[in-house]
């Protein structure tokens, strides 16, 4: 990939703020979701990309997937709401967790949705919203200094035989899908920063996490120790594992960005990580993982908190702080 | 000579000429009358504890949620015991037991600096150039504190290390300063020396106290009193370390609390409010949210919620509750607006503080701001007025005038009026 070819194709203001994004596929068109509590259907090659909008949660839309013909959203009320895409109608409701739901995902079959959310649980359900088990006792629901933890984010194995999840403390656990068995644990405390002295207060956390296109490797991304947490002022953080020895492989800090890593995606033949995040601003970073350097780092103008890509990552879609944003790349 | 402290300014004719009008300097109320009834203050034995959100927590995310619009958040509202009353979902417990208190939602204090802020508030205005006022907590423990209590009168946590060093008595001087604990819950350097025993250190102590007492014998002096009183309150304070000792309290009263360390300090607080210490401070840091002001606040606000409600449970539940006014307050709240780090910025301009317990009608709201939060729409008041009604709801004349030299000072700026809906 010929990554200093990437350029912005559309760039769009918006008023919200933007968490979920659900591109529909070999399009630029997109569901996204956010502070607004609604669904927007948009059109990234339009002037004026709002489509449509409609129904919406009692919260902060943070998750957004096509599965079966239908659109999945989730969001901090802690439901997840079943959409038909033609009408724009809901047609399932389910209260899926107890307090955030931080983000759901589609196995790479397409028959199995995860979320986690703030009650620190890991739930598996079907495409229609069964719940088909559950993972409740790995991610503690407080932190070791008595506050409530948060659970932000969760990847399934290229097969779809393994989940891994990541908390706030930066806990990680890859669980057996089919089982729903822990298999292996691994910590990233330096994503985590509890401040006892000054602040007393904590900030950071694991935000995102990708397999390699293998399945050996697990990349975690977050941000680094912050000395005044009022800010996100560390640099933008991933950490690469070899999951099954739970052997840290590589620490990849950025030189250029801060702010949290929200998004990771390798590409799934050449192998190359992509992480996307950011605080005021946000970025792009392209990483060789066994090289442990970044391949290309490129500025984006919000904080980016959602990233869906298509045409084997060389159309990206970023979507964060009042903009969405479509980049493009020659292969 | 000119005296410096005296400056003919407008503020201060119109002290002097408020001085002149009235017998003693409190309008309406005779110096013997005001004498007697601040005997009778101090004998009911009220406290204040502030509970002091360092940084600035947020209106929104605490006690005036705005759900549903731009600048709500992501936080619903939950209805309190009081029909009608919402505040933020991350606050149940408090939700459960407002009976007690009054939230104010309308200050505009004007001032987003963190110091100034907090000065502002603690103070309710501006130091003169060349008069420095004290804070809430020194007029309190001058108005509540018995001059013959062993006790401190001013007990001031903060032992995060952020926001500090605003506490002052002013022109009361240090006789009104806070005890302030800074790096731990125990006070410091008021041991008995290990070299002294104890039978050793209560000879000393009747040595010299026969000798004092013999002195003063045939003698009438102020300062041969101000002396004795002296030592009577370092072994006072040495007598009440025990009170910060939490682990006296039974296990059941310390897990009520919890295990955090503002839960801790709270849980002395009301040890030390107990034991008739006037005012406490507990300073819980650090809610300045520039980044991550959601994450942040689903951190702190619970503990809050569960720490305050605790408190008032355990205060009512000893009958403390009516003799004890806790509040919350900080140097300011946080923007309506959200900014690209998903953080809230400072904000003066509409936010809110609390006051639960003593004097004040509980399970009400006073004050509204606009949909979006961001101006008063209803009930502005400021730093001032705040205090003027902090001082009312225990039972302090507002506009009692201290003394600076033959300057009268009252207690708050001149025309000051309280927030008559918010007392009982």
């Amino acid at each position: 990939m010929n990554f200093t070819s990437i350029k912005t194709a559309k760039n769009h203001g918006r008023q919200d703020i933007l968490f979920g994004v659900a591109r529909i596929p070999n399009t630029n068109k997109a569901y996204v979701g956010g502070s607004d509590f609604k669904i927007h259907e948009v059109d990234f090659d339009q002037a004026k990309p709002e489509l449509r909008e409609f129904g919406g949660h009692s919260s902060y839309i943070t998750s957004l997937l096509l599965a079966d013909g239908a659109l999945v959203s989730a969001g901090y009320d802690g439901k997840m709401i079943w959409w038909k895409t033609a009408t724009g109608e809901k047609f399932r409701s389910v209260d899926a967790h107890k307090k955030w739901i931080r983000r759901i995902i589609l196995s790479p079959d397409g028959k199995t949705i995860a979320s986690v959310a703030d009650d620190m649980a890991v739930r598996l359900w079907t495409t229609q919203g069964k719940l088909i088990r559950e993972m409740t006792n790995e991610h503690k629901p407080l932190t070791p200094t008595n506050f409530q933890s948060m659970l932000y984010a969760s990847a399934f194995s290229p097969d779809g035989k393994f989940l891994a999840t990541a908390d706030k403390i930066g806990h990680i656990v890859v669980w057996e899908t089919a089982s729903g068995k822990k298999v292996a644990t691994m910590e990233a405390p330096i994503m985590y920063t509890w401040d006892p002295t000054a602040r007393r207060h904590s900030i950071g956390g694991i935000r995102s996490v990708a397999f390699s296109p293998d399945g050996k490797s697990l990349a975690v991304g977050g941000t680094g120790k912050i000395g005044n947490i009022d800010h996100l002022e560390a640099n933008a953080r991933i950490e690469v594992f070899l999951w099954e020895k739970a052997e840290r492989t590589a620490e990849l800090v950025s030189d250029k960005h801060k702010g949290l890593v929200e998004h990771l995606e390798y590409h799934p033949k050449e192998g190359w990580l992509l992480g996307a995040g950011g605080a005021g601003e946000g970025f792009l970073l392209f990483a060789d993982t066994k090289e442990k350097k970044f391949l290309h780092q490129e500025k984006v103008p919000m904080n980016v908190h959602a990233l869906a890509s298509g045409n084997a990552l060389k159309s990206i879609m970023v979507v964060g702080h009042q903009r969405m944003v479509l980049f493009q790349m020659e292969g | 000579m000119s005296n410096p402290i005296l400056c003919g300014s407008e503020e201060q004719k119109w002290s002097r000429r408020k001085f002149l009008t009235t017998s003693a300097g409190i309008a309406g109320v005779p110096l013997l009358a005001q004498e007697s009834l601040s005997r009778e203050l101090k004998k009911q034995g009220k406290s204040v504890i502030l509970l002091w959100l360092a940084g600035g927590s947020s209106q929104l995310e605490t006690w005036d949620p705005k759900p549903g619009v731009i600048t709500g958040g992501p936080f619903q509202a939950i209805q309190t015991s009081t029909p009608g009353v919402y505040i933020s979902e991350l606050m149940p417990k408090m939700a459960k037991r407002f009976k007690d208190t009054c939230i104010i939602r309308s200050l505009n204090t004007k001032n987003g600096d963190h110091g100034g802020g907090a000065q502002l508030m603690m103070r309710g205005r501006r130091d003169e150039a060349s008069l420095k006022y004290p804070d809430m907590g020194a007029v309190l423990a001058k108005e509540l504190g018995n001059p013959q209590s062993q006790v401190p009168d001013y007990v001031s946590f903060f032992l995060q290390t952020e926001g500090r060093d605003f506490s002052g008595s002013g022109f009361l001087g240090p006789r009104y300063s806070p005890m302030e604990l800074s790096k731990s819950v125990q006070p410091e350097n008021i041991d008995r020396p290990d070299h002294i025993s104890t039978s050793d250190f209560i000879d000393r102590m009747a040595l010299r106290d026969l000798w004092s007492t013999q002195f003063e014998k045939g003698r009438s002096s102020g300062v041969l009193a101000s002396h004795q009183q002296a030592y009577g309150r370092v072994k006072g304070l040495m007598d009440s370390k025990k009170l910060f000792d939490v682990s006296l309290e039974p296990q059941k009263v310390r897990d009520r609390f919890g295990p955090t360390q503002f839960a801790e300090q709270v849980l002395i607080a009301r040890r030390l409010a107990e034991a008739g210490v006037p005012f406490i401070r507990v300073a819980r840091a650090w809610w300045d949210s520039h980044g991550q002001n959601f994450e942040t606040h689903q951190e702190m606000v619970p503990e809050l919620d569960h720490v305050m409600a605790a408190l008032l449970d355990d205060l009512e539940e000893r009958g403390m509750l009516k003799n004890t006014l806790v509040i919350t307050l900080a140097e300011f709240g946080r923007t309506p607006s959200i900014n690209s780090s998903l953080g809230r910025d400072h904000f003066a301009s509409a936010w809110s503080t609390t006051l639960s317990g003593c004097g004040i009608v509980g399970g009400s709201v006073y004050g509204k701001t606009d949909a979006k939060g961001e101006k008063v729409a209803d009930g502005e008041i400021g730093a001032a007025r705040l205090l003027a009604t902090i001082y009312r709801a225990l039972g302090i004349n507002h506009q009692k005038n201290y003394y600076v030299g033959s300057r009268p000072v009252p207690l708050t700026d001149p025309e000051t009026q309280p927030v008559k809906e918010v007392l009982a």
